[in-house]
C-alpha cells in the first residue's frame, strides 16, 4: 500500500500526462480526433475528482510557503531543505558553543571567588547543593 | 544631603509609622538590619528569603533538551543531513521533477503560473466536479489543422527532452514536430510506469551504441589503412 503522498503524486503525474496528450491532439487537430479529445476532457474531470478525493489524506501535511518561492523561481525546492538544515546546524553549534562557554566561565568564576571569599562561596555552594 | 535629612524617619515622631519604613506585612527575621529577601511584584507578588546573599534567585529549571545536544541526531535527521550535504544539489526545478513535460525552469511570473498567486488569489472551489454533458462538450469541437505559430512556441518542450524523444520515435510516420511521444492511456498507472522503464532501456541502448562506435574508431586508427581517409573513402576489399 503506497503512502497518501505517493498516491497524490501518481494522480498528479497522470493528470499532467493527460494534459500533455490533449496538447498534442489539439496542436494539429484532425477531424477524427474529436472523440478522443472528448474522452480526454472527460478524463481530465475524472483526474480532478481523484485529486479532490485524496485531499483528506494529506490535510495534515504542512508546506512552508517559502518553498513556493523557490518553485516559482524555477529553483530546486530541495535547496530550501538544504538551507534549513544548514541554518539549524549552524545555530545548534552556536548555542552549544555559548552553553559550553558559560559553563567554563561559571566554574572559573567559582574557583577564583573561592580564593578571595572562601567562606561566602562555601555558603553559596551549600545553598546551591554543591554546584 | 539635604534631601536625605528630610527623608530621615524620626522613630518617635507621631507623623511617621510606628514600624518605620518597613512594610507591616513582611516579618523582620534578621536583626542585623540587612535585606535578605527578594520581593517580586507583579501579578503574583512573592517574598523569597535568599539567605546571606543579595539578589539571589532560584536557578532556572534544568531543561532536558538544549542547544548543547546534537539536535540533528536527537530527531533522527542525520540521514537527511548526509543526503543533502553529501552531494551537490542541482539548482534547476527540472532536475527535481525530471518526468514533467514542458519548460519548468523559467520564473513563474512570466506566464502568471506562480504557486504564490494561487495562495494570494484562491481559485473558486467548493463546487462538485461533474463530467461534462454532450452539450457542454460541444464547446470543445475544434477545427482541423495546426495551431498558429505563436501558440506552438509557447507550448514547446525543452530542447533536452525534445532530443531524446525525437530519437526514440524517429520511425513513427505522420507525427508532426513536438508530437514525438505516442499517446498512452494515462489513466492506467501500469502503462505510465512502462513509459519510464522504456526510456531507461533506451538510454542503455544509446550508451552501448556509443561504446561500440568508439571501439570501431579506435580500431580504424590503429589499422594500417588509416591514412586520413573517411570510412566511406576506404577501398572495398
Amino acid at each position: 500500500m503506497s503512502s497518501p503522498l505517493e498516491n497524490l503524486e501518481t494522480q498528479l503525474e497522470m493528470f499532467i500526462e493527460n494534459v500533455r496528450q490533449i496538447r498534442i491532439i489539439v496542436s494539429d487537430f484532425q477531424p477524427q480526433g474529436q472523440s478522443v479529445l472528448n474522452q480526454k476532457i472527460q478524463s481530465l474531470v475524472t483526474g480532478l475528482q481523484e485529486v479532490d478525493k485524496l485531499k483528506s489524506q494529506v490535510h495534515d501535511i504542512h508546506v512552508p510557503t517559502e518553498v513556493f518561492d523557490y518553485i516559482d523561481q524555477g529553483r530546486n525546492p530541495q535547496l530550501y531543505t538544504k538551507d534549513c538544515i544548514d541554518k539549524a546546524l549552524a545555530k545548534n553549534e552556536e548555542v552549544k558553543g555559548k552553553i559550553d562557554s558559560y559553563k567554563r566561565f561559571k566554574s572559573h568564576l567559582l574557583s577564583e571567588l573561592s580564593k578571595t571569599f572562601p567562606n561566602e562561596i562555601a555558603k553559596y555552594k551549600a545553598i546551591r547543593g554543591g554546584e | 544631603m539635604m534631601s536625605d535629612q528630610f527623608r530621615k524617619v524620626e522613630p518617635y515622631s507621631p507623623k511617621s509609622s510606628p514600624r518605620g519604613a518597613r512594610s507591616p506585612v513582611v516579618s523582620r527575621q534578621d536583626s542585623s538590619g540587612t535585606l535578605k529577601t527578594t520581593i517580586s511584584l507583579g501579578k503574583n507578588p512573592s517574598i523569597v528569603h535568599s539567605g546571606p546573599f543579595y539578589l539571589m534567585k532560584e536557578p532556572p529549571g534544568e531543561c532536558e533538551l538544549t542547544g548543547a545536544t546534537n539536535l540533528m541526531a536527537y530527531y533522527g535527521l542525520e540521514h537527511s543531513y548526509s543526503k543533502f550535504n553529501g552531494k551537490k544539489l542541482k539548482e534547476s526545478l527540472s532536475s527535481f521533477l525530471p518526468n514533467l513535460p514542458g519548460i519548468l525552469d523559467g520564473p513563474g511570473q512570466e506566464d502568471n503560473s506562480t504557486l504564490g498567486s494561487v495562495i494570494a488569489k484562491r481559485p473558486i472551489g467548493g463546487k462538485e466536479l461533474l463530467p461534462l454533458s454532450s452539450a457542454q462538450l460541444a464547446g470543445f469541437r475544434l477545427h482541423p489543422g495546426p495551431l498558429p505559430e505563436q501558440y506552438r512556441y509557447v507550448s514547446a518542450t525543452p530542447p533536452k527532452r525534445h532530443k531524446t524523444k525525437h530519437k526514440k520515435h524517429k520511425h513513427k510516420d505522420g507525427v508532426p514536430p513536438g508530437q514525438e511521444t505516442p499517446l498512452q492511456d494515462s489513466s492506467n498507472p501500469d502503462t505510465y510506469e512502462k513509459k519510464h522503464k522504456k526510456q531507461k532501456r533506451h538510454d542503455d541502448d544509446k550508451e552501448r551504441k556509443k561504446r561500440k562506435k568508439e571501439k570501431k574508431r579506435k580500431k580504424q586508427k590503429h589499422s594500417p589503412e588509416h591514412g586520413g581517409l573517411t570510412p566511406s573513402q576506404h577501398p572495398l576489399p
